[in-house]
This record gives structure tokens, sequence and C-alpha cells, in this order.
């Protein structure tokens, strides 16, 4: 039955193809070997059988191919590029648009000059200086300038709309000044922690073309759909489809290698899999359930690499009303009872790993992880014995159950199977858990203002290092009264003033320093259970080598691989090349 | 505004039931073979529903990785396991309460509401008539199964209740439309008229002497009601917008669907949910057929006789509207 | 005259109160269009930015519901639908629609007209072949397949005919390596891929065509004028369309229009099993990112299609049956 769903897609082209070679049915890309139909009739034999190219000296390669990415949006495209769009900036950036530094947060915050460079901070990191990039060119042939580096932040301050990561309302921009190839940005104060927001999320837009007309009148809301950028590909964009053509013009000589990249419009899940499957797709960002069977043996060129780079928790409210979860007991309890490991494969189809109570998630960010106090303390491993203890010191049993119910979202089904796994396992040490699924709007709500005694959370957003999550999850500033919007990250309502000095110390402390913090982070993460992480959010990524090769794996973790990752993507885009081509 | 939807009939025309106390209708009921396999049918989902631990020996079917997954069918799991480990077979026996709970209570209510609106527009009269037909008709045009996303994600926590309560609001008002034409049919109607001159309250009036007269429309109404409820509920279960965590068919489908059960080998999971949904969504329909056979006495099946090409044609036919209008009610549910 | 004078007025009534209610069933659900941007940012965006943004867009969080709804209603009538606040943030709801409008018609128009059709003319047929071979097994069979939900149908078409035959594609509207345009290819893929939700929305939709047209004729059929009709020696087939099928077919028609609802229902869940990208979908994807005027605008078009199917079926019943003028 598995296979006969991907030989369906073969006769249903292959049909169209028949239809048209009597006609003039145009095919999006009728370049050679990759028409997307290739699985497995045409192409060159696969003799390159060499995928790991990327992993040792830089190479280079002849320009060609055709690369179709399977991702699935619920929708069609709205054929809208503009970068300041939060809903469809996803198709623009790293495509089109660039930032100033790629830094990559698989590999220790490792950067890449991009548009800039290079950059110099003064002593006390008020002010950072960013020198651009002699000979880029905007895709109409003009060049980049610091102009149009100025110009760009310029206009977040103009149209606060435009400024997504808050630098000037949140961050303490206050200047932004352009001289020769040089743009300095000016800070009420150390602006460090926000280098990843302002150089590697923000992305540079030409002057020429957003200073006139409908882009300057209304920057935020501009569709853009013809867009002008110094990024690797120019596009061209029907709803079902997006298809990007390699940017001649891009300043980096000899790339994009693949020279074509479609973008198919998925509106589920499962027919973007099926495509992915059958070889049709060959660079994946989703979830599949029963990735073994269903993709990984269909061909042995089908690889999947998810890195884990969030944690989800079991989050308790630790605010004084809830007389079960505020109590240290309870929450040790939970902690110790939960087979993690169960929960990631029964769940999460074994594809989210189980999480670490440090709240460190690895293997990302290993170097940070302090895998011997979790031990100290037992919580490396399910232990009821020690749950059973822990919830007798609160004052529970068997014999005087508690009775707890947990909040998740509806629609979220992998949530729904683990939760039922946790239930499970609660049963045993007396924690009668009820699931109550909500519509992700009410789900908000409660879990904001804390209306909820569990809640089952993925944070959704993180940074380079452990800090920006562990910030998220624990600085009091991030929290909020019961009843008041606590949106920030801090759900639980952990209030500690030693975390909080520890967290505002990283800003300024040395590298070193700054391992240490979050080591010591990590101690109040075990010692007080503010949250306990159940698996860690991955970032999807399937991959095929048949024709392609130069993906990001686990030995090589250039850039996180998946395709809606933006920046990122475009460091993928880089280096991925068409073996046929060569 | 006094008849929008209904078809256009005169309700002189409608079938009035001469008053028979007794079980005149289900004794037909009983001779009719489409209302014997319908009820059959029902009967055993009936069971099904209420002991469930007659055909399974597993008694907490939800429970998570008590098996291996998508084991395949075989003695020890009549459909094999599901990809979170439970018992396909467990789960689809389980399965059957929930959606007969929605038939029958939410099919049961819709109709209470339609005979109460609907009898008494057609009673009042005048103002009262005029108001409640307007709202019945706006009820009725706007699109329902739109509303339904809409209500049951403004209810936050889709429980059971809130999915009966808005197919309950969404569900009353073609009913309504039906019980307030035969309603008008029936107002000036002699036994009507002397139980008015006799001086008896109106209240007394409708409940008994109109609504008895109306018991094969009602019960045709209720049939049509539930079918829609079972449909609509499992719509909505199948989009995701149940409750994950009740044990219906619509929500194992859901899980099903969601899971990749076809593509990963736990195909029963998803074509047994599928078969229970249609199993209990014949034998309303059947039941309600069967009911328009009954209550129209031209419709039931002729004898295939040949050069008797009128047979059976030239019976004072009674109904139009009453069979129309339930036949499409049925097929109106989806 | 009078009588069309109030059916105008009772379109016009009814139209306010429907949009009256489309606009505030969506503003009194919990949370807002926050929650999709937030999930298509990926969560780097703080709330406070993302409400800017929507504001940007037209979004009024704070502004009274009394100001909304009237400018909303203006907005509805003069056609200033605004653009969404949903998935498709920007994109002006008309170019939306426009999009999603013809692969709707094209699906669920056509086999809508066409299920009606067909079934009225096998319902004809039934009645007048009373107890023949058709009639004693039809019924029974459509009673049958009225009753099965969508998802259960197009569960097993995919697995009789997409799965296990591999002929049929289960999901899209074309291919999307095909350049859209008026090209062999490319409308065979179109055809291709509708077989299947069409089939869909066929099989459940046909019985209840059958069965209604069935039955008013076999009622219609016991009516005087019928016996007159073969008396005065006229051909059957005369009798059969001209006397019995034209009035067994109004109760049908009244039918029809009030169908279009369920349909635009059918369309909801069907283009959602095959992923069809029509308005049924956008309808769906609408609600679930609150997209206000995406969702409002949808509403109104959907009442507004029932509301005028009643209305034309008004005058051709008034066409047709020459007593309602005089009923009034």
């Amino acid at each position: 039955m598995r296979h006969g769903k991907s030989s369906l897609l073969a006769v249903a082209v292959s049909i169209g193809l028949a239809a048209s070679a009597c006609s003039s049915t145009k095919h999006t890309s009728d370049n050679g070997n990759g028409n997307g139909s290739g699985n497995g009739s045409s192409s060159s034999t696969s003799s390159a059988s060499g995928s790991t190219g990327s992993n040792s000296a830089p190479k280079t390669y002849k320009q060609g191919g055709t690369l179709t990415i399977s991702n699935e949006q619920g929708q069609t495209w709205p054929c809208a590029f503009n970068p300041f769009n939060a809903s469809n900036n996803v198709e623009a950036n790293g495509f089109i648009y660039e930032p100033l530094v790629y830094v990559n947060t698989l590999q220790n915050a490792k950067e890449t000059p991009m548009l800039a460079s290079s950059y110099q901070w003064n002593a006390d990191k008020t002010q950072i200086t960013f020198t651009i990039r002699d000979g880029a060119k905007w895709s109409d042939g003009q060049p980049l300038t610091a102009d149009d580096v100025a110009y760009t932040f310029q206009l977040m301050k103009q149209t606060p709309a435009t400024d997504l990561y808050t630098l000037w309302s949140g961050a303490g921009l206050t200047d932004v000044k352009a001289s020769g190839n040089q743009v300095t940005l000016t800070f009420k104060q150390n602006a460090q922690v926000y280098f990843y927001q302002f150089a590697n999320l923000v992305t540079i837009v030409p002057k020429h073309i957003w200073s006139t007309g409908d882009a300057a009148a209304h920057p935020d809301t501009w569709t853009n759909a013809n867009p002008v950028g110094s990024g690797p590909y120019t596009v061209k964009c029907t709803p079902n489809n997006i298809e990007y053509k390699a940017n001649p013009n891009y300043w980096q000589p000899g790339k994009p290698y693949v020279t074509t990249v479609e973008y198919p419009a998925y509106l589920d899940n499962q027919p973007a899999n099926q495509d992915l499957a059958s070889g049709k797709a060959q660079w994946g960002s989703q979830f599949i359930t029963g990735i073994k069977s269903f993709y990984l043996n269909k061909s042995q060129d089908n690889h999947t690499w998810s890195p884990p780079v969030l944690n989800v928790a079991l989050v308790p409210n630790l605010d004084p009303s809830h007389k079960a979860t505020s109590q240290l007991g309870v929450r040790q309890a939970l902690a110790y009872a939960i087979d993690k490991a169960k929960v990631s494969a029964v769940g999460e189809d074994g594809q989210q790993p189980p999480a670490n109570q440090s709240g460190v998630v690895t293997p990302t960010f290993d170097k940070y992880n302090d895998a011997a106090a979790i031990a100290a303390a037992g919580y490396d491993k399910q232990d009821l014995d020690k749950a059973k203890a822990a919830l007798a010191g609160a004052g529970y049993s068997p014999s005087n159950p508690l009775n707890l119910t947990v909040i998740s979202v509806q629609g979220y089904t992998d949530w729904d199977a683990s939760i039922a796994v946790i239930k499970d396992e609660l049963k045993a040490i007396g924690i009668n858990l009820t699931e109550s699924s909500l519509t992700m709007q009410t789900y908000d709500d409660k879990l904001y203002k804390g209306d909820y005694d569990l809640a089952y959370v993925g944070q959704p957003a993180g940074g380079p290092t452990p800090y920006y999550e562990l910030r998220e999850w624990l600085h009091s500033a991030n929290t909020a009264p019961i009843g008041q919007s606590a949106s920030a990250g801090n759900f639980e309502r952990y209030q500690n003033k030693d975390v909080d000095q520890l967290l505002d110390g990283y800003a300024t402390a040395s590298d070193a320093d700054q391992l240490g913090i979050i080591k010591q982070v990590e101690g109040y993460m075990i010692k007080d259970v503010p949250i306990i992480p159940v698996t860690e959010s991955v970032d999807w990524f399937q991959y095929n080598t048949k024709d392609f090769g130069g993906w990001p794996t686990a030995d090589n973790p250039y850039a996180q691989p998946a395709a809606f990752n933006f920046p990122d993507n475009e460091q993928v885009l880089l280096n991925v090349y068409s073996k046929s081509a060569q | 505004m006094t008849i929008l939807i209904s078809p256009p009939v005169d309700p002189a025309a409608l079938p009035v039931r001469v008053r028979k106390r007794g079980g005149g209708i289900w004794r037909s009921f009983l001779s009719n073979r489409k209302a014997n396999i319908g009820f059959g049918l029902f009967f055993l989902l009936l069971v099904m529903s209420v002991f469930p631990s007659l055909f399974t020996g597993v008694d907490d079917p939800t429970a998570p990785a008590r098996y291996m997954p998508r084991l395949p069918p075989s003695g020890d799991h009549w459909l094999g396991t599901t990809s979170l480990g439970q018992d396909t077979w467990a789960l689809f026996i389980y399965g059957a309460r929930q959606p007969m709970i929605i038939a029958v209570v939410a099919g049961g209510l819709a109709t209470v509401i339609s005979v109460l609106v609907g009898v008494s527009a057609a009673y009042l009269g005048g103002i009262a008539d005029d108001v409640l037909s307007f709202i019945t008709n706006v009820v009725l045009v706007i699109p329902t199964f739109p509303l339904v996303i809409v209500l049951s994600a403004y209810a936050g926590h889709p429980t059971l209740t809130v999915m009966i309560a808005v197919l309950v609001v969404t569900g009353w008002s073609y009913g309504a439309n039906q019980m307030r034409v035969q309603a008008l049919s029936l107002r000036n109607r002699d036994f009507l008229e002397s139980a008015r001159v006799r001086g008896e309250r109106r209240l007394y009036i409708i409940v008994c002497e109109m609504l008895p007269t109306m018991v094969s429309l009602i019960i045709a109404n209720f049939l049509g009601a539930a079918l829609y409820s079972v449909l609509n509920a499992a719509g909505l279960q199948f989009l995701g917008l149940g409750d994950p965590n009740s044990t219906g068919w619509g929500t194992m489908l859901y899980w099903a669907d969601s899971q990749g059960a076809l593509e990963n080998g736990a195909e029963w999971w998803a074509i047994s949910p599928a078969l229970g949904i249609a199993a209990l969504g014949v034998a309303f329909a059947l039941m309600n057929y069967a009911f328009d056979e009954i209550s129209n006495p031209a419709l039931r099946p002729v004898r295939r006789q040949r050069g008797k090409k009128f047979a059976g044609r030239f019976r004072p036919a009674s109904s139009v509207a009453g069979s129309a209008v339930s036949a499409s009610g049925a097929a109106g549910g989806e | 005259m009078r009588y069309l004078l109030r059916r105008v007025g009772f379109f016009l009534l009814t139209l306010w109160a429907a949009l009256t209610l489309n606009f505030f069933l969506p503003h009194f659900m919990p949370g807002s269009p926050i929650n999709a941007l937030r999930a298509q940012s990926k969560g780097r965006i703080p709330d406070a930015q993302l409400e800017q943004i929507l504001t940007s867009f037209g979004f009024k969080p704070h502004q009274n519901m009394a100001g909304q709804y009237l400018d909303y209603l203006g907005n509805m009538v003069t056609g200033k639908w605004g653009v969404s606040l949903g998935s498709s943030l920007g994109q002006p709801v008309s170019k939306l629609i426009g999009t999603a409008l013809p692969w709707t018609l094209g699906l669920v128009g056509v086999t809508t007209v066409l299920a009606f059709l067909l079934g009225t003319l096998i319902g004809t047929v039934a009645a007048w072949r009373r107890g023949g071979v058709v009639d004693s097994v039809l019924p029974s069979v459509f009673v049958v397949t009225s009753s099965l939900p969508y998802f259960v149908v197009g569960l097993f078409l995919v697995l009789f005919l997409a799965i296990d035959h591999t002929w049929l594609p289960t999901s899209g509207n074309y291919d999307n390596s095909i350049v859209p345009g008026f090209s062999p290819g490319f409308v065979g893929s179109v055809v291709q891929h509708a077989a299947l939700p069409a089939l869909t929305l066929l099989i459940t939709s046909i019985g209840c065509w059958v069965l209604t047209m069935r039955n008013n004729m076999i009622t219609t059929l016991a009516e005087d004028y019928i016996r007159m009709g073969r008396a005065k020696g006229l051909s059957d087939r005369r009798v059969m369309y001209n006397y019995a099928a034209r009035n067994a077919f109004l109760p049908n028609l009244s039918g029809f229009a009030m169908s279009i609802g369920f349909v635009l229902t059918g369309a909801i869940l069907v283009e959602k099993i095959f992923n069809y990208p029509g308005l049924g979908y956008q309808l769906y994807n609408a609600v679930n990112s609150i997209d206000y005027p995406m969702m409002q605008t949808l509403f109104m078009l959907f009442t507004v299609a029932v509301l005028g199917a009643l209305l034309v079926c008004d005058l051709v019943t008034v066409w047709l049956d020459p007593r309602t003028r005089a009923k009034g």
C-alpha cells in the first residue's frame, strides 16, 4: 500500500507528461534531469556516492539542477515577498534577502560574514560598526552600499510595524549612521545579546526600491510581488508554486550551485511527505509519522537529521494559589515519575529526543549541559520510588491521590499522545492526570494568564546558546502576576532574584564566565524544578542524496536545516549542489 | 413571508393522521423491511455502546503502549494495533457510545425545539408567527457547517456537552419549518375547532389535540435530526474540533488520519470507525425512509406486476410535503 | 407583484440578520489573529509587535464594536472587503477569493448541478417504472449512499481507487510541475485531480435528489389530471415529462436552492480531505487563524449564495406554477 502511493504519483506525473508530449503543456522546470518527476526513471546513474563532499575543504561545484522543497504550508502561496511581513517573509528571507552576519545556533553561535565583511564593537558594547562588503549587488544590478543598510534600519524607526524584533523600542537602538562603506548602530546599553537579532535576523532591503512609491508609503503592508534582493535567488510565483532561479548578480561567484529551486505549496503534511518518499521532492522540513517505513526504507538515498533546538516541557503553575503544583515535592514527583524516553518513543515516534531537567538542549548545546548534576539529583532516569517519596512528602499517595489537569493545544496529536503516556505513568504513583485540549486561542489565554495547574508547553523561540531559552523560562521580568499576560516565556511564574542576577550578568560576561553562569542556572532548574522538560522539539529535516550533495549533517551542522528557518536556509542553499550537473 | 423554504404545497392537502391511540405506527414499522434492517443495525450498535465489555476484554482502550504498535490483524488483535500501541478493535467497540449519545440527545433536543417553535408559530399566528418564522429562516439560510465550526471554536474546550449544544442550536430550524407547515394545515380542522368551542386551554389543545396527530412527522424528524447530528459531529471531530481524549469514532478517525494510519500499516484504525459511522448513519436513514413509506402508503414498494402498470398508484395519495421534506431532510444533514 | 416585493423584502431582512450574526460571532470568539502570526513567525517576534503589525493591516483590537459593526456593514455592501489578517496576511480578500472561487465553482458547482439533474432524472424514471427492477433496488441503495459522511466516502475512494490501483491523485488541484494554461496537459491534470473529490460529492448528494423526485413523482402520478392526460390518449412520454415531472419537479427545485448551503458545507469537508484550494478550504483556514475579514466575507458570500438561489427558485416557481402568483 505504501509503495502504491508513491507510484501513484509516478503514474499521475507520467500521464501528465504523456499528454504533454504532443502538446504545449509547459512544465515549471524543463531542464534536463530534474523536472520534479525524476523518481527513478531519468537522471544519470547514481555513481556519485561520495555524499559527504562539503565536510572537508571548501570545494566548488558546477551550477545546475533543480531542487524541490517539500514543506507543508497549509495554504497556497500569497506570492508576497515583503521581508517585513512576519506572515510570509519566510519565503523571501534567505532566498532573496540576506542578513549582515549569519549566526549558527548549532555550532556555538559560529559567525559567517554575509553582507557585512566584518564588524567592530566599542569597549562597552553599546556601539557596533559594520563594514559592508564590496562588490555586493542587488538583483537589478545596482550596487549594495552602506546606505542601503542604514536605510533598512531607519525604515524600522519610521514605521514601527516593520521593526519586527523591536530594536528601536525594545533593544535600545538610538541611532544608525552610514559613512563610506561603514554603518554604525548605537544603543542605549550593552547590546551584545541583541546581536543575534539585528545582525542575523534582520535582512537588508534596497534603498532605491524602498524609498519610492508604495514601498516607501507603506513598507509594512507592501506586497512586493517582484522583489529585488541581494540573495542567491530571484523569484517567479504562482499560487501553487514558487520557483527560485539562481541570481546571476549574486556576490559569491559561481554560487548558488543549484540553478532552480521549486517550492510547491503543500496544503497538508500527507502529500508533502509522499513527494519526499518518492524522491519527487528532496528537501523536507516537517514531521513524518513512521518515518522509518514511510521514508527512510523507501530509498537508501533518503536521510533524516533533525537537530533538537528547544524544550517541550510540562509546566507547573508555581503561584501559591495553586496548592499542589506550587509544592516542590509534587514537581519533583512529576520529574521523577515521567519516563521521558518512553514519551519520546511513543508520543513523538522517537523523532523528538527526551529532554534534560537542566533545561539545556542536547546534543545541540552539549558543552553547556551539566549531566553530572542531573545524575546526582536522580533525574537522569525514571524513578518511581523517589517519585512516590517526594509525593508523600507533599501529602499525597495512591490512597490519597492528587488530581491534576494539564492543558494542551487542540490538534497537536503528538502532544496528546505524549500526555497519554505521562498520564499512564503518573497513575502508578497516585496522580490522576486529565488532559484538557483547548483551541489555540483559549490555550494561550490560559497559559499567559496563569489559569492552569499544569500546561504542556513548547517554548517557541530561543537563540544560539541555552541562555536565550533559559532566560525566557526563568527570568522574573518575563512573568506577570496571575491574571496578567506573561507572554514572554516565564509561564510558570518562577521568581528567583539569584537567577535573575545570574541571567542579567550574562550579557557582559566573558565567554568562559557565560558557561559558568549557565551551569549555575541549571543548578536552579534541578533544585527548584520550575519546569519539567519532557522532550526536545527539533528542526525537521529530511534530505535526498541521489542527485544532491552538500547537505548539513550531524557531522557538519553548518546551519539549522529546516527550509523555513531563515537565515539558515541561505547557508543550505549555498552549499547544496547537483551531482548530475558535475 | 409565510412559506419560504417549504415546497409550495396546499396546506389543506397535507396528511392528517386520524387519531388512533395505540400501535398502528409501530405495527407497520415492524412489518417494513427497511425499518427492520435499520432498526436491527441500530439495536446492535446500541448494545455495543451500552455494554462494550461484551465484545472486548480490553477495559482501557485508549491507554497507550499496551501492545506493540502497528501490528497486523491477528487472533489477539482482530483489527491489529494502532501506532500508539492500542488495540484497534477495542477502540472501535468503545467508540460506539459517543456517537450514539450525540445522535439520541442532540437529535432529540433539536426535535423538541423544532416542535415547540414550529407548532407555536403555526398556532399563535400573527406577529408571533412572523417573528418565529423569521428566526427559523435566518438560521436555515446561514450555512450551517461553518457556523458549527465557529461555535465550537468559540466554546474553547470541546466537551461532549458543547458539541451537542452546537448541533442542537444549528439543527432545529429545518424541522421547525416542517412542523409549522403541517401544524398550519391542522389549525382549522374540525376537531381543533370543537376543542376550542369546548373552551379548552391553548396549551391543552396544542399538547393533547395537535401533537398526537403529528407523531409520524415528529418521529421522522427525530430520525433526520439524529442523522444530521451524527454526520456533523463526526465531521467536526474529523477536522480536529472534538475532544481528542474522547473515544468516539470521529475522534478515532481523526487520530488515524493525523498519525498516517493508511500509509503506515494501521489501515483498520481508519477503516473501522468509518464503517461504524456509516452504519449508524445508514440505520437512521433506513428507519427514516421506512417512516416515509409508512406515513405515505403510495411510496411503499409494490410487487412487480407487469400487466398492471398502475397498481398501487391510485390509492389516495396523502402527502407530498411530508415525504419530500423528510427525505431531503435526511440527506440535508451532511 | 406584491408577492415578489415581499420576497425581496425578506431577502434583504434575512441578509441583514445573517450579516449581523456573521460579524458578531467571529468577534466573540476568544483570541485574536495574533496567534496565527506568532506561529508563522516561529515565535521570534514579541506579542506587542505582532499586534502592531496586524494593526497596520487594519486589525482594530481596541476600537468599539458598534463602530466596527457599522464600518463592516458599509464595507460588505460596497465590496471593500479589506485584507487578510490570517495566514495570507496583507493579501486583499477579494484577490484570495478570486483565486479560490473558480476551483470551488468548477468542482462543487458542477458536481452539484450534475447530481441534481442526474438524480432528478433517475427519480423520475424510477417512479414512472414503479415496481420495476430499478425501483425495487434503487431506493435502498440511495438511502444508504445519502447517509454516508463525506470523509467516509472519500476514505474508501482513496483506498480503492487511489492507493490500491494507483489511478488518481488524492491531493491538490493540479500537478504543480505544470505551468497553468489552456494546454491539454494542464486540463488533463485538473480533471484528474478533481475526479476523486467530485465522485465523493456525487455519491453523497445524488441519493437525496433521486428519492425526493421519486416520492414527489409517485404522489403526482396519482393526481386526477394525470389520469385525464392518459384518458385523452397522450403518449406516455408526454404525460411523464409534461404533466407529472413538471409538477413533481417544483418541490425538488426549492430543495435544490436550499441545498446550496449544504453544498458549501460539503465543500469545506471535501476540500479539506482532498486538499483542494477552494473557498471551503479557505474558510477552514480563516476560522483557524481568526482571520476576521476573510471569515466575514466568506460567510457573507455563502449567505448571499443561499438567499440568491432561493430568490431565483421563487421566480422560477412563479413561472412554472401559476397558482403561486395568486397566493401572495
